[in-house]
């Protein structure tokens, strides 16, 4: 790619399925996968990458999709919300936010289980401490997140 | 003297009712399947975007579309001109002059705060309609601008000229008698100023709607996330000069309300508009900074010149106060807040003197809506300073003057100076168990060990009442034209062919689970479990399942929700116990509905029915059934919870039936050298009475508390003298994240609701318990430090040190004047 | 929240890197978008041009150079910093700061180069690199060349990296016992500084650089020479950084008048130097 341009075709994985689509390079890759892509469990809550709604696993890492361009996700790999779980059957992640009703109005939901998720790939069984550390860019206005740090502890088997 | 009348109440089996089964919701939104209304699509769809005034005040001299136009893409757009045309203003619903405020969907002539919309374009990409709005030429002329609600007394810069004065609304309410409760006091405390801040609870899901209008019948579907589609409505049905029944509100899963989603009319009137005009749907999304500025923030209120009468032994006999109350720009849901504050008149406490002189003014800010806590959180925020100042300049103990002074619990039912009357409860006991978890007794010795690594330590209360179930006709006691009174919520079940329980609830849930408690209370009544009852996700205005004031706000779901709900499901249950009976060829005493059947109790196994068995007959195998028996399986039911009539000469009245409590307690740590404060434990009671499930209860107080924490320390919108709002966006609007929560301990206690229909009060909103409890712990924290005196709701660091840096200046606000 | 229109390259080389931001007018490096994202979005600055330096690898590495001296590459994330041996071993502050740095999903992208780069008052690092006397190698179409802290740090939002150029990597001097220590006041947990200060202490002398209180970290000269004493306790730190506020002519905002911080600069330097002092090894 030696010359500037507008536009260009980004070929991606996400969810384990190809993809490739023209994107304009201003778009945002939360917008993309919303919009483009119609996955829409992915949400957005603020302008400016504080709130987290839009966290999504870019190259095995968690990421605000809202503060990557479409175009810088050429070439990678993305898990969103919805790859987290195969057709319905809730991980254990996922089944332990609802035995501890970790979630209200389920907007900050996807971008929690996000971060949750990679949490516990790289630290399975974490302690409250880690779980609020790992959960700092997720903000919940529900909960006070003290169902959230309790369902992934428990997830993670440290109950 | 208002008379109470009991409601009804049934002693329903306690089967799930009162358990912690968990939520229906959930399966959808864990795996990232709600739908939130940004999420739909409509082919042909275009997207909006409001062009906002950058100026607190100023006239609109004119704007010029026409290069907007030329972009390609672009739909159409839509001016305050236009929209003057079209629509007539809202209703507004004070008395002269506040009532004559003219309030459009756009700015008419004039921007009266930053970020008001003032322009509109529609395109076919959002990206396209960003663009095509900067393309928008809006000439402006800035005007003085009216950030201070004492300036805006002077009427020297008048926001609105058809009102000729900023004053909303002004009165005087006037219980017992304050003069001679003070004049007979041993000790008079004067305190002049308290100051209660702007915030709010910012959802994060901002506003938005989907608007199709259909040309054939002139119907408009809104897909959208308005909290009180009943009451949008009523706003905007007139303005568009369409019966109410052209208004089609569909909702489905919501990102938070908390209040902050009831007053979308004016965006969503423009969209309205603009689906018209441009022959498409059309989809707005606010942008967080749009929330910020434009839309909803909570109360901001001073009280001014508070004097409290206290006898020697600590009881206080009475209070006055002028209270003034900044609504912003335009006043929308006011002025009920000027009255909402009085269901918790006397707060927790048991004095019958109070005068409370109360005046509402707009502002070039954003206008308010009913924020969490909605109007009573200010005032027990006063009620609440009050006793911890009176606590701490007559040397009294901020427990003992609380339980001397509480209401107790052997005069439930109470009415107050004003004839609300608290339903039930036990403070005293509520308030020992926070001490309890808080371990009240380790406080000095906490507090030595922390001043050893040069921190102040605090211990604060925060005692609150959540009222809910409201009484609409207390907005005659503002404006005695109004024609509203008591309140309604409606909600449907029925049996479907093949047995299938389906529920439609008139209420608009926002994440309280009304799904979750809504199939618990039908199934305990209709003998089935949760899982076979059906609760429709949110509200459809063709459900037909709503009523006037349908919603979630007000703190009164348990009641009038789930009291529909209940209704509902008792007519059906009727029905399934006499066509059962019938057909089993048994007396009706003689059948129960337990385990998805209906059946001879202790009868033999095949005298039971399934449930599909009745569904069947009443749809579609119904020829046998005798010509004066009709079962429908499907009933529509009114909760219409009974107030009696206000008294707008005395101002009294049961402003709203149920009282659920909750105390607060927190331990503080200042850093007296950044004034930084750290909550270092936090212990929350709630007792709303019966909790229908105590898992979804104990939810809403963690986020309440949040909610509290947020505002007590860092969250505030702060305006500059030019109207500039300087905390937009969540880096200077800090709201707590996962490490700024303390460690929450929570208790219970039942104390059900001798007036609501399953002995469960409302709750959710929480009064603002923890802003109470952190401002006293603050307090408590810099005795030792000069004794400072907290004077406003939000204490960020730089007001902490400010506090510490003039103690004079804080302690000459209050005064006491002893015989 | 939307941005405008934008072109964007993503080459391969850092030769490449340079010529495409010399070629074209209002060509801007994309690093890893945790700023200049939010910039666009707010509409507060419109590159025409984003160079996205994602492919640029020879900017990744953490390494020593033949000095001793800890060489961070310019693309290196702060995740990055906080899982280096090497910052562990060399200076392990650089990974405690960074493990502050926002949360989880800015420190798997934002980059020590992007960090230093926007030259924001508020930013962690250039008063910490300040105070850890850094050196920042910048290539321009010309070659390349060093500059010190306060030749690159020239204003808000400006450094010496000039159009057409980009900084390459960041050093560090091994710091053979010295102690560091950072400290100050956020808006919230791990949230964005009111006023931080940067402390260095070895032997007899200290480094001291105070950020959010002018357009580039100020160095508290008087009080590292009141300090050069040796005597790092804290009577002798608070003694040493009296005058420190009056000195400034900081910012008022709505966190803070310019007089609160005054003080925290003073309160955050004390910190900063009795903890960087009580992790010397001797």
């Amino acid at each position: 790619m030696a010359e500037p341009v507008r536009s260009c075709v980004v070929a991606l994985e996400i969810n384990g399925e190809q993809v490739e689509l023209e994107v304009p390079a201003r778009r945002l890759l939360v917008h993309f996968i919303r919009d483009d892509l119609g996955l829409t469990g992915t949400h957005i809550g603020c302008d400016t990458g504080n709130c987290g709604a839009c966290t999504i696993h870019l190259d095995g890492e968690p990421v605000k999709s809202c503060m990557a361009l479409a175009v810088q996700a050429d070439g990678g790999t993305i898990t969103t919300v919805e790859g987290l779980s195969a057709d319905g059957e809730l991980t254990p992640l996922q089944q332990a936010f609802n035995a501890h009703h970790a979630l209200q109005c389920g907007y900050c939901t996807p971008g929690m289980l996000m971060s949750a998720s990679a949490l516990l790939a790289r630290n399975p069984r974490p302690t409250e401490d880690e779980v609020r550390y790992a959960l700092q860019g997720n903000i919940c206005r529900c909960t006070g997140y003290v169902n959230i740090v309790e369902a992934v502890v428990a997830a993670g088997g440290g109950a | 003297m208002t008379t109470v009348t009991d409601q009804p109440t049934t002693t329903l089996k306690k089967g799930f009712v009162g358990q912690s089964i968990p939520r229906k919701e959930d399966r959808r939104l864990v795996q990232g399947k709600g739908t939130f209304f940004d999420d739909v699509r409509r082919h042909g769809m275009g997207y909006v975007h409001f062009v906002r005034s950058p100026y607190g005040h100023a006239r609109i001299v004119s704007i010029d579309v026409s290069k907007a136009l030329e972009l390609e893409g672009v739909y159409g757009t839509i001016t305050g001109d236009e929209v003057a045309i079209h629509t007539d203003p809202f209703f507004e619903m004070s008395v002269e002059p506040g009532g004559l405020i003219k309030d459009y969907a756009l700015a008419v002539g004039r921007a009266r705060h930053m970020g008001e919309p003032v322009a509109a374009v529609c395109a076919a990409t959002r990206e396209l309609a960003r663009d095509a709005a900067e393309l928008i030429e809006v000439e402006y002329d800035p005007l003085p601008v009216l950030v201070d609600a004492e300036e805006a007394l002077k009427n020297e810069v008048v926001l609105h000229d058809d009102a000729g004065s900023n004053v909303v609304w002004s009165g005087v309410f006037d219980w017992g008698d304050v003069d001679t409760a003070l004049a007979e006091a041993d000790h008079v405390v004067k305190i002049d100023r308290l100051h209660f801040h702007r915030f709010s609870s910012t959802p994060l899901e901002c506003a938005g709607a989907l608007v199709e209008y259909d040309k054939g019948t002139g119907e408009w579907t809104l897909t959208c996330n308005h909290q009180m589609p009943g009451v949008g409505a009523i706003w905007m049905a007139p303005a568009l000069r369409v019966g109410i029944d052209k208004l089609r509100f569909v909702t489905h899963d919501i990102g938070g309300g908390f209040g902050n989603k009831i007053c979308l009319h004016p965006q969503y009137v423009v969209l309205c508009l603009m689906a018209r005009k441009l022959g498409r749907p059309v989809q707005w999304t606010e942008w967080r900074t749009d929330q910020h500025t434009a839309n909803a923030h909570g109360n901001e209120r001073t009280f001014l010149d508070v004097e409290v009468g206290v006898r020697s032994d600590g009881e206080m006999t009475g209070f006055k106060v002028r209270a003034l109350d900044d609504c912003g720009a335009f006043p929308r849901y006011e002025p009920l807040g000027c009255i909402i504050w009085a269901q918790v008149t006397p707060g927790m406490y048991s004095w019958r003197n109070i005068r409370v002189d109360f005046t509402q003014v707009c502002t070039n800010k954003s206008p308010v809506s009913p924020n969490r806590g909605y109007s009573r959180m200010q005032h027990l925020w006063l009620t609440e300073r009050i006793v911890d100042i009176v606590a701490s300049e007559l040397g009294l103990d901020p427990v003992e003057v609380r339980k001397r002074n509480y209401v107790k619990t052997e005069q439930m039912p109470y009415e107050t100076p004003n004839g609300c009357v608290y339903d039930s409860g036990d403070y005293a006991a509520a308030l020992d168990i926070a001490l309890d978890l808080i371990d009240h007794g380790s406080v000095e010795e906490r507090r030595k060990e922390a001043a050893a690594r040069g921190k102040l330590l605090g211990f604060g209360i925060g005692s609150t009442l959540d009222s809910g179930t409201n009484n609409f006709g207390q907005s005659t006691l503002l404006n005695p034209e109004l024609q509203f009174s008591g309140n309604n919520e409606a909600a449907s079940v029925k049996l479907d062919i093949f047995g299938e329980v389906v529920v439609t609830l008139g209420t608009v849930p926002q994440g309280q689970g009304h799904e979750t408690t809504a199939a618990q209370v039908v199934a305990d009544i209709l003998g089935c479990s949760p899982d076979q009852v059906n609760v429709r996700r949110g509200h459809d205005t063709w459900f037909n399942s709503h009523a006037g004031f349908s919603g979630t706000y007000a703190s009164q779901f348990a009641f009038t929700g789930l009291g529909a709900v209940k209704g509902a499901a008792e007519l059906v249950r009727e029905d399934m116990v006499q066509l059962a009976a019938a057909v089993l060829q048994a007396p009706v005493e003689a059948i129960e509905l337990a385990d998805g059947f209906a059946r001879i109790k202790d009868g033999p196994p095949e005298a039971a029915l399934p449930f599909m068995a009745l569904g069947a007959i009443v749809n579609a195998n119904n020829a046998f059934l005798p010509p004066e028996f009709n079962p429908t399986l499907n009933h529509r039911y009114v909760c219409r919870p009974y107030f009696g009539m206000v008294d707008t000469e005395k101002k009294t009245g049961q402003l709203t039936l149920t009282y659920a409590t909750q105390i607060h307690a927190a331990i503080v740590e200042v850093d007296p050298e950044t004034g930084e404060v750290d909550v270092v434990d936090y212990a929350a009671v709630d007792d709303c009475g019966v909790r229908i499930n105590p898992q979804i209860v104990e939810g809403q107080v963690h986020g309440a508390t949040a909610h509290a924490i947020g505002a007590a320390l860092s969250e505030e919108f702060v305006y500059d003298e030019e109207g500039t709002l300087l905390t937009a966006n969540f880096y200077d609007y800090h709201v707590p994240h996962a490490m700024d929560m303390p460690p929450l301990k929570t208790g219970a206690m039942e104390s059900p609701s001798p007036v609501a229909p399953l002995g469960a009060k409302g709750m959710g909103e929480g009064g603002g318990g923890g802003i109470h409890c952190i401002c006293a712990a603050i307090q408590d924290a810099l005795r030792a430090a000069g004794g400072a005196i907290v004077y406003d709701s939000c204490n960020p660091p730089h007001r902490v040190w400010s506090m510490l840096q003039d103690v004079e200046k804080t302690r000459a606000n209050v005064r006491v004047e002893a015989k | 929240m939307l941005l405008p229109e934008v072109e964007y390259a993503r080459p391969a080389t850092v030769d490449e890197a340079v010529s495409l931001l010399a070629t074209h007018d209002g060509a801007r490096p994309l690093a890893g978008g945790q700023t200049i994202v939010n910039v666009m979005k707010a509409r507060a600055g419109a590159p025409d041009v984003l160079v996205d330096l994602a492919d640029l690898h020879e900017l990744r590495s953490i390494g020593f150079s033949s000095d001793g001296r800890l060489e961070i590459g310019a693309m290196v994330t702060y995740a990055q910093l906080m899982a280096s041996s090497e910052v562990d071993v060399a200076r392990p502050i650089l990974a405690e700061v960074a493990a502050t740095i926002g949360d989880v999903q800015v420190r798997n992208r934002g980059t020590v180069g992007g960090n230093v780069c926007v030259s924001d008052p508020t930013n962690h690092l250039p008063p910490l690199f300040a105070a850890l006397d850094a050196t920042f190698t910048i290539r321009g179409q010309s070659g390349e060349r060093t500059v010190s802290s306060e030749e690159f740090f020239v204003g808000v939002y400006m450094t010496a990296v000039a159009e057409g150029e980009l900084l390459t990597k960041v050093n560090v001097p091994a710091s053979s016992g010295a102690g560091d220590g950072f400290a100050g006041l956020t808006i919230g947990k791990h949230g964005t500084y009111i006023v931080n200060a940067a402390a260095s202490v070895s032997g007899g002398a200290a480094r001291i650089a105070i950020g959010c209180v002018g357009a580039t970290p100020v160095r508290a000269t008087e009080m590292e020479e009141r300090l050069a004493g040796g005597d790092f306790s804290e009577d002798s730190a608070r003694a040493a950084a009296a005058g420190l506020g009056a000195s400034l002519d900081p910012p008022s905002d709505v966190h803070g008048s310019a007089d609160f911080r005054r003080h925290l600069a003073e309160v955050s330097a004390v910190r900063a130097v009795i903890q960087a002092a009580g992790r010397r090894k001797r």
